[in-house]
């Protein structure tokens, strides 16, 4: 019933003989091929802090995280969107989601400051 | 755990409601929002297409659309655009 529902049947049923060479199974646990991937970043510690975060194309937002899953996408709040064109300014966005597939850069607000430009030659 | 709120969980809640997306270009869509699938490429009605250039804000009216997730950056749930 199964095989018939995945639409191949005769390569369901049979598995040794159509795959010629990788017939012996090494691994009894078959299922654990993969290994479990986690997250690098436990954002839990973020949350209902405020981060930045920027996305390939170069937008930037800070928000207060207030929610994420494994995918990477998040729930900021009180978002201000900051824009380098025509002249630098902000808009607020308010409650937002973010595409975690868009995401390139996450940090934390506190503890990081603006300074000046290192690689201006003195005058 | 169960204090967060999952995002795709919030964009569920905004079906039937108006949604601002935000692509990673410089292009914003406003409409109602029917629905999106596990990659995110959403169903809107009655949209607004804001493509903003260094001379202005060009808006086009559309009906019914599929957007692409490939491109969305930001979802703003209950939001009427950036005019709002």
């Amino acid at each position: 019933m199964a095989d018939r529902g995945r639409g191949s049947a005769p390569r369901g049923a049979r598995g040794g003989s159509t795959r010629g060479g990788r017939g012996t199974p090494i691994s009894s646990g078959a299922a654990l091929d993969k290994p479990k991937r986690e997250a690098i970043l436990d954002l839990s510690k973020y949350v209902n802090e405020r981060i930045r975060v920027k996305f390939t194309g170069g937008r930037e937002v800070t928000g207060m995280l207030k929610g994420y899953d494994q995918l990477l996408n998040l729930v900021l709040d009180e978002v201000e969107e900051e824009i380098l064109e025509p002249q630098i300014h902000k808009r607020a966005l308010g409650l937002v989601v973010l595409r975690g597939p868009t995401i390139t850069l996450l940090s934390p607000v506190d503890g990081s400051e603006e300074i000046e430009n290192p690689f201006l030659a003195p005058e | 755990m169960a204090s967060q709120i999952l995002p795709l969980e919030l964009i569920d809640r905004c079906i039937g409601s108006r949604i601002w997306v935000i692509m990673k270009s410089e292009r914003e869509f406003s409409g109602t929002l029917l629905g999106f699938d596990d990659f995110v490429n959403m169903v809107l009605e009655d949209v607004t297409e804001y493509e903003r250039t260094p001379t202005g804000t060009k808006t086009t009216k559309l009906a019914q659309t599929l957007l692409n997730g490939n491109n969305i950056c930001m979802l703003v749930p209950g939001s009427n655009g950036p005019e709002e």
